[in-house]
């Protein structure tokens, strides 16, 4: 085995992402490779049939990206890191390879079909559900452990699995580290910068697209007055591409993300999955439970499908057969908007088959705010909406999708009619 | 509005609205929902996880935007030396909202009233420490690790290394007057 060896890897996105023999060794193991048979959108390719990308990708992508982000950050602030959270140089080395696991690692626990299938995750003893950053976690540290200690490129660095896995789940035992967490879960993360433009390029879509290398030669550590920690934005030179980031978020979310027929196809998955799992969820990320919960993937649940599992929802999935929105309300809602679909829904009665929430998506829309300095004066530090017209005046998105069952169209459509005309 | 999102979204303005200046910062939501959901158990079903500024969940300022498009609360920018901050305050249809959700408000009066009377009087930087130490309190808890308030002082260090430890004795011994960590 050459310990030193460079791997490359062929992207639609980055072109090649080097792998050093240590993270070669990682995703070789078979919990990240199934990251292959786990699609990045779920059925999205009913809507856009380019959509067939995975996980396996995007990873690789958000891993490459965080160290575009990481080492201009490490370059344009060094000052900032070593003076506010007390790094010094082989500290910076140290967490650059840290940045790098967890960048790579943290989708490791996703559910089948990504984000669709979120919602039969169980619940935790104290009543929240388990999110796939904690799946993530249990993963790193049972499955990929050996992996990640037992490498001979860890004698440089003492890592445990834990030290990745704390900082994908936001634990205080990831320490100074912590600060990293905006690149991997923030405005400005890696993950999301992978996969605006990724899901672009396989959709086929221009809507998600912005100047990534302008936004990572801008990229700074930003200090704070008066005791705050030091905070990721960028310098004004940057501004034009952080605004088109924020617009690329916008237009994928109402393009592709919140797209009625998308959304349906969500709602069948969950249904589907809900007949599919033994008691309606997914195992637990503990032991004993997680090898089980690893073996649900895409193929799986395909193969289920296929068989005639799944009851209707399941139905729905293989014959393309899904619910029809009849009603939405405006992207940005009023209260007579929101006020006008409870009534219609309360018509609807029996015949409404699902009501769906932008606001509760995944996916989040709205007004980031990420701090712009002036590197001439550095005691100058905005918000971008302070920059951008276009950025200050995006509001979150609060549209709501009322749908029916395809053969409840048309009788539905009547109930609408009557109370868009007669208020009742 | 059937969204189950409802009642948080209606916790913004009733938490700027009783602060004694009529508006909150950013942080201060934030860290007044990490307060709440934690140590007086409200049922937010927020997620909050570690930054370097503290306990966070980027679902708060997603509400935050919700209440903003809705206009229920606005959030007006205030620029000072080095830095900026919003002043959240309600708005023309905080009452709106506040009539529909009036059974949670008012099944957590006493929660807003506690924690505006607790922590009301703290600045941002303050917020964010006490945050973090109640976070790493309550995370050793859930592990059940036996750990004492020297170590919860000594990781909240190794998180926030800008402040030295004997100052997060201090914020540390603020909580334990308050009976408010489980370590101490």
């Amino acid at each position: 085995m050459d310990t030193h060896r460079i791997y490359e890897i062929r992207c639609p996105v980055h072109g090649f992402i080097r792998l050093n023999d240590w993270e070669w060794t990682v995703i070789s193991q078979p919990a990240f490779q199934r990251l292959r048979r786990i699609r990045q959108l779920a059925w999205t390719d009913y809507v856009y049939p380019g959509a067939m990308h995975t996980r396996f990708e995007h990873s690789l992508g958000v891993m490459h990206t965080a160290t575009e982000l990481y080492d201009a950050i490490k370059r344009n602030s060094q000052d900032v890191l070593k003076a506010d959270l007390a790094y010094n140089d082989a500290g910076l080395n140290r967490d650059s390879q840290l940045v790098r696991f967890a960048a790579l690692l943290h989708d490791v626990g996703h559910s089948p079909f990504s984000h669709g299938s979120e919602d039969l995750f169980p619940r935790h003893d104290n009543g929240g559900k388990f999110r796939h950053e904690e799946y993530s976690a249990a993963v790193i540290r049972s499955e990929l452990r050996d992996a990640i200690e037992k490498h001979p490129l860890n004698a440089n660095y003492g890592f445990k699995a834990d030290d990745v896995a704390s900082l994908i789940e936001g634990s205080a035992d990831a320490k100074q580290a912590v600060f990293w967490r905006d690149l991997i879960d923030g405005q400005m993360d890696a993950d999301r910068m992978d996969y605006l433009l990724r899901d672009s390029v396989h959709i086929g879509v221009q809507y998600g697209k912005f100047d990534l290398n302008r936004l990572v030669t801008t990229i700074r550590a930003i200090p704070s007055p008066g005791g705050h920690p030091p905070q990721i934005g960028i310098s004004k030179g940057g501004v034009h591409a952080a605004e088109a980031l924020v617009l690329a978020r916008y237009f994928m979310f109402t393009q592709v993300y919140f797209h009625k027929t998308r959304v349906a196809y969500d709602v069948h998955l969950r249904g589907a999955m809900k007949e599919l799992l033994p008691g309606g969820h997914f195992p637990r990320p503990i032991a004993g439970e997680l090898k089980e919960f690893l073996g649900w993937d895409d193929w799986r649940v395909l193969g289920l499908l296929a068989a005639g599992k799944g009851g209707e929802h399941g139905h729905r999935l293989s014959s393309r057969h899904h619910y029809r929105r009849v009603f939405d309300t405006p992207e940005i809602s009023t209260e007579v908007d929101l006020e006008l679909a409870e009534a219609i829904k309360k018509k609807l009665g029996t015949l409404l088959a699902t009501e769906e929430f932008a606001s509760k998506s995944w996916y989040k829309t709205g007004r980031p705010d990420i701090p712009v300095v002036d590197d001439d004066n550095p005691k100058a530090v905005l918000p971008l909406s302070k920059y951008s017209n276009v950025v200050a005046n995006l509001k979150a998105n609060n549209k709501v999708f009322l749908y029916v069952k395809p053969e409840d169209v048309v009788r539905s459509r009547e109930l609408i009619r009557e109370v868009l005309e007669h208020g009742r | 509005m059937a969204d189950n999102n409802e009642a948080r979204l209606a916790l913004i303005p009733a938490l700027a609205g009783q602060s004694s200046s009529g508006y909150i910062g950013r942080t201060a939501l934030m860290k007044y929902m990490y307060f709440l959901q934690v140590l007086r158990k409200v049922p937010l079903d927020y997620r909050f996880t570690l930054y370097s500024y503290g306990p966070f969940d980027s679902n708060v300022l997603a509400d935050l935007a919700s209440a903003e498009s809705l206009n229920v609360v606005k959030s007006d920018l205030a620029t000072y030396l080095g830095g900026y901050g919003y002043k959240i305050s309600p708005a023309e249809r905080a009452e709106w909202l506040r009539k529909r959700s009036s059974a949670f408000l008012s099944h957590h009066k006493e929660d807003v009233k506690w924690v505006l009377r607790t922590f009301g009087s703290y600045t941002s930087v303050e917020l964010e420490l006490l945050a973090t130490i109640v976070f790493v309190d309550r995370e050793a808890q859930q592990k059940k690790e036996k750990i004492r308030l020297n170590d919860v002082v000594k990781r909240v260090h190794e998180v926030k290394p800008h402040f030295k430890e004997d100052k997060i004795q201090t914020y540390a011994n603020h909580l334990i007057k308050e009976k408010l960590l489980a370590h101490a």
